[in-house]
């Protein structure tokens, strides 16, 4: 039962954190119609900006500058990147959010070299909060939860209670009629893309600490982040933080548990083959879940865009 | 314009129906001649690895440029080809079966082509981002599965084998690189004449319809989903010919050849070279593995150099060099190519110094950044220097700004010589 | 007599919207009829549920006695039945002529074929120029349709539709945002093209109506207020007032 209790929190850790990168993504998708390849790489941005600024000024001011960076940078990219290839197609817009994403790999590995950079916790996050049965739950989790969390009902508050967020949301469906009423789409584009990628920033400024800071993180992370997207349903919000929890659950209980495939297989009566070695399925047989852990996600969105094209929580037009 | 103009207005688009073997039998040639050029064993190293990415990204432009469909896994079938092919030399060595080593890319062909139908089965009812997404999804499975399944897919050390098996075919034993040049090279042809032939093809041709408005397709008689899936299954096929011959050529495939990143670089390549044209994904190989192969000896940074070089394409050259070349074919056809000469020199030149010197820069503040302690020394253009002391700095730099200065007045004058030469010649018996 | 096209009570609801309410129609072998009806009237939808495009919510559709729920578009095409687009669909990157030709293949057995090439048969060859002929582009043969004007593609949309062979055609507004010259133009290519077919067309434009079909039906509402001859329609008391007082008022 604690074993449950300690997989949720890190569960929603994971769940949380992916979420703050899927949100971003979503809603520039439902903006441009492109997915945007590059936004694990803004992500990336924001723990190498957090970790050399708080070299000279602390973790603090990390967590409160680099985001901004990285929302400029993003902003920069859509004004003077994409807004020139968008006349191109959808294609090329993907294919050039795809190089961006490489071209930033490499400059970071330009500037920073590729090993891990020690970008540590923070000195007064760096303790055990409570224990659960032996599991030490650091504070710094705790920490992130709440982050997450905060920032969640934040856009939430700002997409659906104020002004701008009701323009936002109009613009996202009906950019010509908006314009048409006076409001300057252009800039609310460039703002959304500039918001959507310092939110990845955010995500990788707390993220940094304990997933590593290391030229390869965008990679790992990135296409996670679009089966996210994918499952939840393009441009869906809501569909975004339930496909995010139900990854960060499923791959976290899945790598807790060592369920052996051998032992679902003699469950259901079929009994494990003498000379496992020489036996062509003998990866099956030995395959256990911390394995396929991390492809769960794959096969859950593969079976989504067979059963439910739409993600679970999408629109028809995506 | 006349009506002579307007009848051959059509170059050799991928909508052309001219089939002149003149380029083939240029292309042939230059094959079978330029091992004797380029003699040493790395060249052909080299050049084998070329024809084999040529062979891909051919293969790969079946689906983007002809069909519109961008695949973000395509690498599996080209994996999957050259893993079963690996399986199959050594089946065949344990075995003793007479199975020519030339017949070997086949079986990679099938493979692929057959994987690409499991798997076209559930992708090829749409084109757009569905498609791409589970392109995507499939990729990354796949490549995960491949190091789980070790019987298949070896783990982490992959498949090896030894292409010298079997009987020697007509005498030769392909234990040479020169022999697996020419066998590379005859696949090639072969491959290439099938897929420009297939896009003269009924379903080829429809290919490119369901690519331009897939619902004005289908009241013509044909189902989108129906002429996607078969150019899919066609792509599969030839992925999996060039995996066979990696196979060959390397002796080895691993799950690097499946993974996410070597489906990346095919799309660079196939978008480097320009989707519009068919034989865009053969110069973006070329000149991709040239990058890769030459200048990653001479720099650490060929890949950032890639990836920039991968954006301006997108941002300013869409057509990809392919297209850059073609955009020539109006002028040279109105004779006013010789116009756009001196200008050329005039802006490209300086343009051309811009680069180098800022790539310069580049690697200087590299090589300052990174250099391990000491090592002050660094060889850029064949000159030795500090790069710790400010002489060098201050001439690089100044050579790069006096370049680009010099460049972007120049331009100007560019357009204007673009323009001139791009007018029809105004002919004075017009119909 | 089997008719060409049927409809019996047919209704589509997009939700709650009932946008086609109960549409009984039936057009004969050879007919030549328009559907006229003010905007919003559910003409475009009434194409699309012919053509395949969706599902209607309840009723029938039959071609030629066969009923056509629940096919494919393409199918529905296979089976004798073509449509232009009110918005020009054509394949503006290929050529005029292989436009043409790719609209011949199906008709002329091709199917997926991959083993025989476009360019080395004669009858495609052929048959396409002679569509090419029949619709005046022949001049344009070689231009990819994207350069062509806005009424030569739309010729062109008329071509493609007809090659085929399909024997119900089903033209969207044929001749919109065309100025009269480019107006009679058309009307001359339609009737010449569609001579011994079927031809349904929706149409805004009186003149057009009155002067190529043999029958009209009025929609209005999702629903068909008068159908018959020209004349009857014209001097029809309801449809006098709900769409043609109007029309008729601006062509005098």
């Amino acid at each position: 039962m604690e074993l449950v209790l300690v997989n949720l929190i890190d569960g929603l850790v994971t769940g949380l954190l992916l979420f703050m990168l899927s949100a971003g993504l979503t809603l520039i998708f439902s903006m441009m119609g492109v997915l945007n390849f590059a936004h694990a790489s803004f992500y990336m941005l924001g723990a190498y900006f957090a970790y050399q600024i708080s070299i000279a000024l602390g973790f603090w001011m990390g967590l409160l500058i680099a985001p901004i960076i990285v929302g400029v940078l993003g902003a920069g990219v859509e004004r003077y990147g994409l807004r020139r290839v968008h006349q191109y197609g959808h294609v090329p817009e993907l294919i050039f959010t795809f190089g961006l994403a490489l071209l930033i790999e490499e400059v970071v590995q330009f500037l920073w070299g590729k090993n891990q950079m020690a970008y540590n916790i923070p000195e007064i996050l760096n303790f055990t909060a409570f224990a659960i049965a032996g599991n030490s739950i650091p504070a710094y989790k705790i920490f992130m939860i709440f982050i997450s969390i905060a920032i969640f009902i934040g856009l939430l508050y700002v997409l659906t209670r104020t002004r701008v967020g009701m323009i936002i949301q109009a613009a996202l469906n009906y950019p010509k009629t908006v314009e048409a009423l006076g409001h300057n789409v252009p800039l609310i584009f460039m703002g959304v893309f500039g918001v959507g990628t310092a939110l990845a920033g955010v995500a990788g400024v707390i993220a940094g600490p304990v997933l590593g800071t290391f030229p390869g993180m965008a990679f790992v992370l990135g296409s996670i982040v679009f089966v996210t997207i994918v499952i939840g349903g393009l441009g869906s919000l809501w569909g975004a933080l339930v496909a995010s929890l139900l990854i960060g659950w499923i791959t976290t209980f899945a790598k807790s548990y060592n369920i052996a495939m051998s032992d679902i297989l003699n469950g259901i009566g079929i009994a494990t083959p003498e000379n496992l070695d020489d036996s062509i399925w003998r990866d099956l047989w030995t395959v256990t879940s911390p394995q396929i852990a991390d492809i769960l996600p794959y096969i859950l969105m593969v079976l989504i865009l067979i059963f439910r094209p739409y993600g679970l929580l999408g629109n028809r037009d995506a | 314009m006349s009506d002579k103009a307007k009848t051959n207005a059509s170059p050799m688009r991928a909508g052309s129906m001219s089939l002149t073997l003149t380029p083939w039998i240029v292309a042939a040639l230059l094959l079978m001649v330029l091992p004797f050029i380029f003699n040493n064993n790395s060249s052909i190293t080299i050049m084998n690895q070329m024809w084999i990415t040529v062979i891909f990204a051919l293969a790969y432009n079946m689906l983007l440029g002809q069909g519109g469909m961008l695949s973000f896994g395509h690498a599996v079938y080209m994996g999957m080809g050259g893993f079963l092919c690996m399986h199959v030399m050594n089946y065949v060595e344990d075995f003793g079966l007479a199975l020519p080593l030339p017949l070997l890319p086949l079986f990679g062909g099938l493979f692929g082509m057959g994987c690409a139908m499991l798997i076209g089965a559930i992708s090829t009812s749409g084109a757009g981002t569905r498609f791409a997404m589970i392109s995507l999804g499939i990729g990354e499975l796949v490549a995960a599965c491949s190091v789980i399944i070790v019987a298949f897919f070896g783990g982490e050390e992959g498949i090896s084998g030894d292409r010298t098996y079997g009987l020697p075919f007509f005498g030769i034993e392909f234990l040479k690189q020169i022999e697996v040049y020419y066998l590379i090279s005859f696949w090639l042809m072969l491959s290439a004449a099938l897929m420009y032939l297939f896009s003269r093809t009924p379903v080829g041709r429809m290919a490119n319809a369901v690519r331009d408005n897939p619902e004005r397709a289908q009241f013509l008689g044909y189902s989108s989903r129906w002429v996607r899936f078969y150019s899919f299954m066609a792509s599969g096929f030839f992925c999996g010919i060039a995996g066979g011959l990696f196979a060959i050529n390397y002796e080895i495939l691993t799950e690097e050849n499946l993974n996410t990143a070597s489906s990346g670089i095919i799309l660079l390549v196939t978008f480097l070279g320009g989707v519009g044209f068919f034989f865009g994904p053969i110069i973006g190989a070329i000149a991709f593995t040239l990058l890769q192969t030459v200048l990653s000896l001479e720099t650490e940074l060929w890949a950032f150099y890639a990836g920039a070089l991968f954006l301006a394409t997108v941002m300013y050259f869409p057509g990809g060099l392919a297209g850059l070349i073609m955009m020539h074919v109006p002028s040279y056809r109105f004779g006013n190519a010789n116009k756009l000469f001196v200008p050329y020199i005039k802006t490209l030149i300086p343009g051309l110094i811009t680069v180098l010197g800022s790539a310069a820069l580049v690697e200087m503040i590299f090589h300052y950044r990174h250099g391990s302690v000491g090592d002050n020394e660094m060889t850029l253009f064949w000159i030795t220097f500090d790069s710790h002391a400010l002489v060098p700095w201050i001439v690089v730099s100044v050579i790069t700004g006096v370049a680009f200065y010099i460049t972007k007045t120049t331009a100007p004058a560019l357009k204007e010589a673009w323009g001139d030469a791009n007018t029809p010649p105004t002919s004075g018996g017009a119909s | 007599m089997t008719a060409a096209l049927e409809l019996s009570g047919l209704t589509k609801s997009f939700g709650k919207a009932e946008i086609i309410r109960g549409v009984d129609l039936s057009i004969g072998k050879g007919e030549r009829h328009a559907i006229i009806g003010p905007n919003g009237a559910g003409k475009s939808t009434l194409f699309n549920l012919i053509t395949g495009r969706f599902a209607q919510t309840a009723g029938k559709i039959s071609l030629h006695g066969s009923d056509l729920a629940g096919l494919e578009p393409y199918q529905i095409n296979r089976m004798g039945l073509s449509r232009s687009f009110q918005i020009t669909n054509i394949f503006p990157a290929m050529t005029v002529f292989e436009n043409v030709r790719c609209s011949l293949l199906w008709s002329m057995g091709y199917k997926y074929s991959f083993w025989n090439l476009v360019a080395s048969s004669k009858k495609l060859t052929d048959g396409a120029d002679e569509i090419l002929e029949q619709i005046n582009l022949t001049e344009r043969r070689n231009l990819p349709a994207g350069v062509l004007s806005y009424a030569e593609q739309r010729a062109l949309e008329i071509g493609i539709t007809i090659a085929g062979g399909a024997d119900v055609i089903m033209l969207d507004e044929p001749t919109a945002g065309m100025s009269h010259s480019e107006t009679d133009y058309i009307v001359d290519l339609i009737r010449k093209v569609t001579e011994n077919k079927t031809l349904i067309m929706v149409e805004h434009d009186m003149g057009v109506v009155f002067g190529l079909a043999d029958y009209i039906s009025v929609l209005v509402y999702g629903e068909i207020i008068a159908t018959g001859r020209p004349e009857e329609v014209r001097g029809n008391p309801k449809v006098q007032e709900a769409y043609l007082g109007e029309a008729l008022e601006a062509e005098h």
